[in-house]
């Protein structure tokens, strides 16, 4: 259920420490499995059809399924707990990161990792002036110190109830080793990895791709030192760089693959334009845009698409339900890559599925549909959504 | 958080003055939840401490996280099926 991160910059808890992470962990878990299907039995009991008798209908999309929902007792407690879980995910690491402060900010400066900032980058407001998903400070908590990227690994320790992987690179590895697999011909030599973090799904693709060299970029500096310690400690050669994904300080044509993890939804419409379009631009021809996200609400039914919005809302994800109510061949079409050349799946979690069924969902060609409840919904069975387009 | 954009169809009455969401008719109620909630995270502290101090006396090493469901399973029943 809680998982022991396993690289240098993991934390060395006391045992009340411990106990705390694992309970949220436990406590995250009762919330996103029991109280979610207690929620959507609510929702077919109660609240859709009482929403059908006011409006001669079902709800229709997400909103209305909100609003359907809105003082429902299983949807009051689900949501109430949910938050209260979310902030005690990021006080359950709070004090380690604070004790080991010092020991950190030495190991990161032993590991010589390579990181290059820049202290004249403006950083935006999505990424230093909200707390995002709840997160005390955000991404730029603690400056260019490692306290933001401590906070983030190890608090994502927590919430991901082990979904995540050992060190919370499922997605990166599920997805470049579905990539692999199916498209076997593209061997990119450089790799972008925009709006990294701490570089936690970077890594799976300068493994999958060793000989490619791999640059993660970030808007905060904080996530970019910790995450050069966290992956020069594990022996992976990754370049971390301070820089927005809108404004690339790169050459036009420089990079054989861009790729992001959860990043787009936390961007602004007109930044996550932008994004996608420097995306295209320093793409080589033959190179692949590639994008891990939440599946759009055009293929969800209204409760299941609310289910995900749900964090725009109440978990301070402001842009969540803006990128979701976005159709992805269409931000690929407007970034300037051609329709006929779109690619999107879902690639069922390495971690929990196993290799093999990454294998046999490309031999059946059954990694194409989004499944209701399990496409992007951290819960027991989570697949992964891809999407993106190849230049041409 | 009371600057945060919100999506453009948000519900009136959703937020606090100061940006909390808030969910149930009386606002003391969403605070009891997270007493309840921490009070439940302060008692799995004290049991896995008891834990340690069995299995140090000769007990056998016992599951936590097996345990931690049960325990969570029986603090929240009452609360299922809602």
């Amino acid at each position: 259920m809680n998982v022991e991160l396993r690289h240098g910059m993991k934390p060395d808890l006391t045992a009340d420490e411990a106990a705390r992470g694992r309970f949220v962990s436990g406590l995250r878990s009762l919330i996103l499995n029991d109280l979610a299907g207690d929620l959507k039995a609510a929702y077919d009991r109660r609240a859709a059809p009482a929403w059908e008798r006011a409006h001669g209908k079902p709800p229709q999309t997400s909103s209305e399924a909100h609003k359907a929902l809105r003082g429902d007792p299983a949807f009051n407690i689900y949501s109430a707990m949910r938050v209260q879980a979310q902030k005690m995910v990021w006080a359950s690491v709070a004090d380690s990161v604070e004790r080991e402060a010092g020991r950190l900010a030495s190991a990161a400066a032993a590991a010589a990792g390579k990181v290059k900032l820049n202290p004249a980058l403006a950083v935006p407001k999505n990424v230093g002036a909200i707390d995002v998903h709840l997160m005390p400070g955000s991404y730029t908590r603690g400056g260019e110190t490692v306290e933001a990227g401590a906070v983030y690994d190890r608090g994502l320790a927590v919430f991901s109830m082990g979904l995540m992987g050992a060190n919370l690179d499922d997605i990166g590895l599920s997805m470049s080793r579905y990539i692999s697999l199916k498209y076997p011909d593209f061997q990119p030599r450089r790799i972008l990895d925009t709006g990294a973090t701490i570089g936690h799904n970077t890594l799976p693709w300068k493994q999958t791709y060793p000989a490619a060299d791999v640059i993660a970029i970030d808007a905060a500096p904080g996530g970019l030192v910790y995450g050069a310690a966290r992956a020069a400690m594990q022996g992976q050669d990754v370049e971390f760089v301070q820089m927005c994904a809108d404004r690339l300080d790169f050459p036009d044509a420089s990079f054989d693959l861009v790729w992001s993890s959860m990043f787009l939804h936390e961007l602004s419409k007109k930044q996550r334009a932008a994004a996608l379009a420097e995306a295209y631009r320093v793409l080589r021809p033959g190179g692949l845009m590639l994008h891990m996200e939440l599946p759009p609400n055009a293929e969800m039914s209204a409760f299941d698409g609310f289910y995900l919005d749900w964090d725009s809302w109440y978990n301070e994800e402001p842009y969540y339900k803006g990128y979701r109510d976005e159709k992805p061949p269409e931000l690929c079409a407007a970034a300037g890559f051609a329709p006929a050349d779109y690619v999107q799946f879902v690639v069922p979690s390495i971690g929990i599925y196993g290799e093999q069924a990454i294998a046999d969902m490309i031999a059946t060609e059954a990694a194409e549909a989004v499944g209701q409840a399990t496409t992007g919904r951290l819960a027991e069975g989570v697949m992964w959504f891809g999407f993106g387009a190849f230049k041409k | 958080m009371s600057d945060t954009p919100r999506p453009d169809d948000t519900p009136p009455g959703l937020y606090d003055d100061a940006g909390n969401a808030r969910f149930f008719a009386d606002p003391a109620m969403d605070r009891f939840v997270a007493v309840v909630m921490n009070m439940a995270q302060e008692l799995w502290v004290q049991e896995e401490r008891l834990l340690a101090l069995e299995e140090a006396r000769g007990g056998e090493t016992v599951d936590r996280d097996a345990r931690l469901k049960a325990f969570i399973d029986r603090m929240f029943a009452p609360i299922r099926g809602a």
